[in-house]
């Protein structure tokens, strides 16, 4: 457990039309890299603003180096001068990138000779040397996110508002500038808010992880927690799980829970000599590492990169995996440089696989199909 | 194109041979028009500002008031000053009918809501979150209203240089306020019509290319800091 610079508690906003932000709690550590990740429209951006104080809260409590910063008699600008922001667009000046870099520490009255060794090494590593005398109209959007990132850490301010600043950059120049950012981050070990919808981002930079979705946090934790065991299934789905199934524990024994869920699946395998088919309504019995009771509705959370493919033929025996289940594949599709195979074997189950298994195992649309899930890969959580 | 020919050439020689009336009319339109355009940049450049920066019950009628004051008709200014400074108007007890001062009163009735205009339309098309990006750098409000003026520093020149040369052309209302009066309220667009009236057109050319000459100059000046471009030294500086 690090100090925490940034502790929001309770803080409510509420907007005309409906929309709100209730921030139950939410803290930043020190040093450490907490990214916010939810949908477009959820309210990330909206709790920058409130964080840096270019909104009014209608209510709650934001504790920023120990003291409350809402309070009344609270110099806004100091507060303001103690953090930097970069915003989905570059916002960059009409005037040189040179100037555009210094604005902030002009805004300061710190002379810039104070900053010559962080301004060197934000213009050596996000490469802004020979950009330095140019007018930002003439760069690329990457080039002017790069100069608006040098613009916020040459301040060197004790909490890094970045957000969504790749937002608005081709892939390729992205994955670029995302790593140098990393690079940056991590040589200079600045506290940082990171705002995302790419959940790929948010798991290179994260050290803890808050999902927010409609103005709300629906989980905030450390980043594996995050990940290996979302609370629920609208996090389990935004950090990547992609089959999610309602069951009830049967038993538990030795935190290994029997769990039985009802098959529903409406094809029928048309080999009648395995067991790819299920009776709808039929239990189906798949094993999990749980502390959990028996009785319990939960749901199951199953990440595609857990499940393993094996052809019917071969022996399950040949696997350490507690859960082995056959079915039908329904459909293969491409997720970038994996393929999405989603298999009906009583419920729908995804698994990432490569080209190359494909062919090794000839995987089709209509094939029988294995499936093993080991019992410590299932996440569990209350329906 | 002989008569053309002998104003150009009239005019070199009242520009050269120290013709004394002359100097007199061309510095008392620099004098006249200088103080015109820098109060109407102060008024227009200020009432711009705060209505393209704020939002406020009613700001759209100001707009529009604003709109109908550039087009407004110098000679509709002319007679309201006039009536205004006239020896019996409201205003009479200043003695100023007929003065520089209500030549400059009249021009600056003019130029102001042209300022303020282009002035509007440049804050309303900056980027508001510029405001935003400024005050999250830890601006001041002034800082911020600072940051905003060199945001819309090209129509600003613009709006200066549509004020002047608003002004400097102007006749009706100069004439109607300051009378024309030799050595006294006597400028350029004036003395012109007096020329064209005595049909000496040979000088009336001329104090039209002497005009032109001071109206390019005066814009070329205020082009020139408009767009000048952003020093490169800063690289040298610091590799």
């Amino acid at each position: 457990m690090g100090t925490e610079i940034l502790e929001i508690k309770n803080l409510e906003k509420k907007y005309p039309g409906g929309f709100g932000l209730k921030i139950d709690y939410l803290s930043v550590k020190e040093n450490k890299i907490l990214v916010m990740i939810g949908p477009n429209g959820s309210g990330k951006s909206t709790l920058i603003r409130l964080i840096n104080l270019l909104e009014e809260p209608d209510s709650g409590i934001i504790i920023f180096n120990g003291s409350n910063m809402l309070g009344e008699k609270v110099d806004r600008i100091k507060i303001r001068k103690s953090m930097s922001v970069v915003f989905q667009e570059p916002l960059l000046f009409s005037t040189s990138v040179y100037n555009n870099i210094l604005m902030g520490l002009n805004i300061r009255k710190i002379k810039v000779q104070q900053r010559k060794e962080t301004f060197n090494f934000l213009i050596e590593k996000l490469k802004l040397d020979k950009l330095l005398g140019r007018n930002p109209k003439s760069l690329s959007g990457g080039e002017q996110q790069r100069a608006a990132l040098a613009r916020a850490l040459i301040l060197e301010p004790k909490l890094l508002l970045l957000d969504e600043p790749l937002a608005n950059i081709d892939p390729v120049l992205r994955e670029e500038l995302r790593s140098d950012i990393f690079d940056i981050l991590k040589s200079i070990g600045r506290s940082t808010i990171y705002v995302t919808h790419d959940r790929n981002e948010a798991m290179i930079i994260a050290d803890d992880i808050a999902v927010i979705n409609e103005g709300k946090v629906e989980q905030f934790g450390k980043k594996d927690e995050i990940f290996r065991k979302p609370t629920s299934g609208f996090v389990a789905k935004f950090v990547g799980v992609e089959t999610l199934v309602e069951g009830i524990i049967f038993e538990c024994r030795d935190n290994v829970c029997r769990i039985m869920i009802k098959a529903n699946n409406k094809r029928q395998s048309t080999d009648i000599t395995d067991n790819a088919g299920y009776r709808n309504g039929q239990n189906i019995e798949i094993f999990v590492v749980a502390d959990a009771k028996p009785g319990e509705e939960v749901t199951l959370a199953i990440r595609p990169e857990d499940v393993t493919l094996y052809n019917v033929h071969m022996p399950h025996e040949m696997s350490s995996a507690m859960n082995s289940f056959t079915g039908v594949i329904i459909d293969i599709r491409d997720v970038g440089i994996f393929k999405k195979v989603e298999i009906d074997c009583g419920f729908k189950l995804v698994s990432f696989v490569t080209q190359n298994s494909i062919e090794r195992l000839g995987l089709a649309e209509g094939k029988n199909i294995t499936a093993s899930i080991k019992a410590s890969s299932v996440h569990l959580f209350k329906s | 194109m002989e008569l053309i020919w002998e104003g150009i050439k009239q005019a070199f020689i009242l520009l050269f041979s120290g013709n004394r009336e002359v100097y007199e009319i061309v510095l008392l339109t620099i004098r006249v028009s200088g103080t015109a355009v820098i109060i109407s940049m102060v008024i227009g450049m200020s009432v711009g500002l705060a209505v393209g920066l704020n939002n406020f019950k009613g700001k759209r009628f100001v707009i529009a008031i604003i709109n109908t004051g550039m087009g407004l008709p110098p000679v509709a200014v002319g007679l309201i000053v006039c009536v205004l400074l006239w020896r019996s108007g409201p205003l009479g007890l200043l003695g100023l009918i007929y003065t520089p001062t209500a030549m400059i009163i009249a021009q600056v009735l003019i130029a102001s809501p042209i300022v303020a205009g282009i002035t509007l339309a440049a804050v309303q098309q900056i980027n508001p979150k510029l405001k935003l990006q400024a005050l999250s750098l830890g601006a001041s409000g002034w800082q911020v209203l600072w940051i905003i003026i060199r945001e819309a520093k090209l129509p600003a020149f613009a709006a200066v240089m549509a004020g002047f040369g608003g002004i400097i052309s102007e006749v009706g209302a100069v004439m109607m306020v300051g009378g024309n009066i030799k050595g006294q309220t006597r400028v350029l667009t004036t003395a012109t019509v007096q020329m064209v009236r005595m049909g000496q057109l040979e000088i009336a050319i001329a104090l039209v290319i002497i005009l032109l000459i001071l109206a390019f100059s005066v814009n070329l000046i205020l082009t020139l800091i408009q767009q000048k471009e952003n020093k490169t030294w800063a690289q040298r500086f610091w590799r």
